[in-house]
């Protein structure tokens, strides 16, 4: 499998103002390329729920994007921390960290992960204190 | 898809590319000193039309003397027309002038405006992981089959007002020549006309612009009353003030507002509503732009028009308010075919400025390179790389 395109973002923390402004360029990005709108839509919403997190839960952070030959799109989220601390908590649907200034702005319902694992046909993730990241693929019309 | 209904004029055009930047789809482009638009991409939104300032923009319909090629005439007067009347009076005196224009018969359709509301309604309440949207506005479902695939599922499948109504006619006058107009309140609802725009599917023949028929209606206004009954429930659907509240239910107006909303949609955040009502217009219907008046200054004409006899809401069998069409537009190429595209564009995209100025007669840097790789244009087009030569 080769990458025929790459892009990357940079996600600073709490930078609010814009929110979703990378998982808008990756959206529109997929779409140029002629992506149908199955795939897109769950790339969106993986996307969006993922530097949200980066944004809100962790010190900012950095997505990759790739697309390879085979027509496979890769998602990667990595942040330098501060990790998970409840992995198994933190897949329930529901269960949220989110402080009072992100829930006031509508965000930290308690669904981010457990929606990106659902939209995403592959969807791993590994968290230590370090930091986090989550891989996640997405084939064209799988579900 | 429907067809284009704004026309571009020569003789008055400056060449100022207004029209050009105001268009959300990229439809307008200039080449060899011509406005050109692209009329399979042109969703008749009408912004062009109102940031020319020279009047070269212009949507045109029917006239009347079409009236002449039919046994029998039919007008649909749009639902937003009765935001116009201050009392009963007024509308009765409104729709007595209409049908002296030539017509056989006058007919409103709130009665199934307020059907399709209910159904919406109805529909949405069973609404789960995402949102329905609902629209009477042809703007927002062909911009959303435009710029919004990803929400192309969420669009209801439910016919336009106007067709239903103009469905309905037919059945009850069999065997009979019968020509069905319709007035129209802004450009999006011209273009669903059979003529003079060439949309065979349509139900309704041809399409009448309220700004060229006010003038003819004005003066013959106050001779005459005609019987009508209205539904209270669909006089409601034409203005977003007046429609019904309900917190599952978003309801918002105006072009820039409906496009965030849809952004934010395709994300999938805004999922605790269950329905979406979009008007492309400020206020709704009642804003179109081919009516008279101003919208902010008839906030209560349901009110006012409250002791106008009332008929009940429409109750037409499923198929009939409901259409197979999909907004989608498949693309069959491959996966290789479109990457290879996308590279190509991607290549050219570096040599450009990416200014997006519109100087070459196209509205981006990346429509421009779509062009190039068609073997349309040339770099030679980019007047800044060809420090203001040849375009």
């Amino acid at each position: 499998m080769i990458s025929v395109f790459h892009k990357d973002y940079e996600v600073i923390r709490d930078d609010f103002a814009n929110a979703g402004t990378a998982s808008s360029d990756i959206k529109h990005t997929l779409s140029s390329m002629g992506f149908q709108s199955g795939v897109l839509r769950r790339i969106a919403i993986a996307s969006y729920e993922a530097e949200i997190n980066l944004l809100i839960h962790a010190w900012g952070g950095h997505i990759d994007l790739d697309v390879f030959d085979n027509g496979m799109v890769q998602l990667i989220f990595k942040d330098p921390g501060p990790g998970i601390p409840n992995l198994e908590k933190a897949m329930t649907p529901g269960w949220s960290t989110a402080n009072q200034k992100a829930r006031e702005m509508g965000f930290g319902a308690g669904m981010g992960l457990p929606n990106m694992k659902n939209v995403a046909d592959k969807f791993d993730i590994q968290s230590s204190p370090a930091g986090t990241t989550i891989k996640m693929a997405f084939a064209e019309d799988s579900k | 898809m429907s067809k284009s209904v704004i026309a571009y004029t020569l003789e008055h055009c400056v060449r100022c590319m207004k029209c050009l930047h105001a268009c959300p789809t990229g439809a307008i482009s200039m080449q060899d000193n011509r406005i050109h638009v692209d009329k399979s991409d042109c969703i008749n939104c009408g912004r062009c039309v109102r940031a020319c300032h020279s009047k070269g923009m212009v949507s045109q319909g029917s006239t009347l003397e079409d009236i002449q090629n039919y046994e029998y005439t039919v007008c649909i007067v749009p639902t937003a027309i009765l935001s116009r009347c201050n009392s009963k009076d007024d509308l009765q005196e409104l729709f007595y002038a209409i049908k002296m224009l030539g017509f056989d018969e006058v007919v409103e359709h709130t009665d199934i405006d307020a059907q399709l509301m209910k159904e919406a309604l109805l529909i949405s309440e069973s609404a789960k992981k995402f949102n329905f949207i609902e629209s009477f506005c042809p703007v927002v479902n062909e911009l959303i089959s435009q710029k919004y695939s990803i929400l192309g599922e969420n669009v209801l499948q439910l016919q336009y007002p106007s067709e239903i109504c103009a469905k309905q006619i037919r059945k009850r006058l069999p065997g009979k020549k019968v020509g069905i107009f319709n007035l129209c309140e802004c450009e999006a609802n011209l273009a669903l006309a059979k003529y003079p725009y060439g949309n065979e599917q349509y139900e309704v023949d041809h399409a009448l612009s309220l700004t060229d028929m006010f003038p003819l209606i004005r003066p013959i206004l106050h001779q005459g009353k005609m019987d009508v009954a209205l539904c209270i429930e669909g006089l409601q659907t034409c203005s977003v003030q007046s429609r019904p509240q309900c917190p599952e239910v978003l309801i918002a107006d105006g072009f820039e507002k409906i496009s965030e909303i849809l952004d934010e949609s395709e994300f999938g955040i805004l999922n605790r509503y269950h329905l979406l009502t979009l008007y492309s217009c400020y206020n709704g219907c009642i804003g179109g732009h081919l009516l008279w008046g101003s919208s902010y200054l008839v906030n209560e004409f349901v009110d006012k028009l409250k002791d106008i006899p009332r008929k009940p809401i429409a109750d037409l069998p499923f198929e009939e308010i409901f259409s197979n069409e999909y907004l989608q537009n498949e693309d069959t190429r491959t996966f290789s075919e479109k990457m290879e595209a996308f590279q190509k564009v991607n290549a050219i995209l570096e040599e450009l400025p990416g200014y997006d100025c519109g100087a070459c007669g196209k509205q981006t840097c990346r429509s421009m390179a779509e062009e190039i790789v068609k073997g349309e244009r040339s770099l030679k087009s980019c007047r800044i790389l060809n420090k203001g030569g040849e375009q």
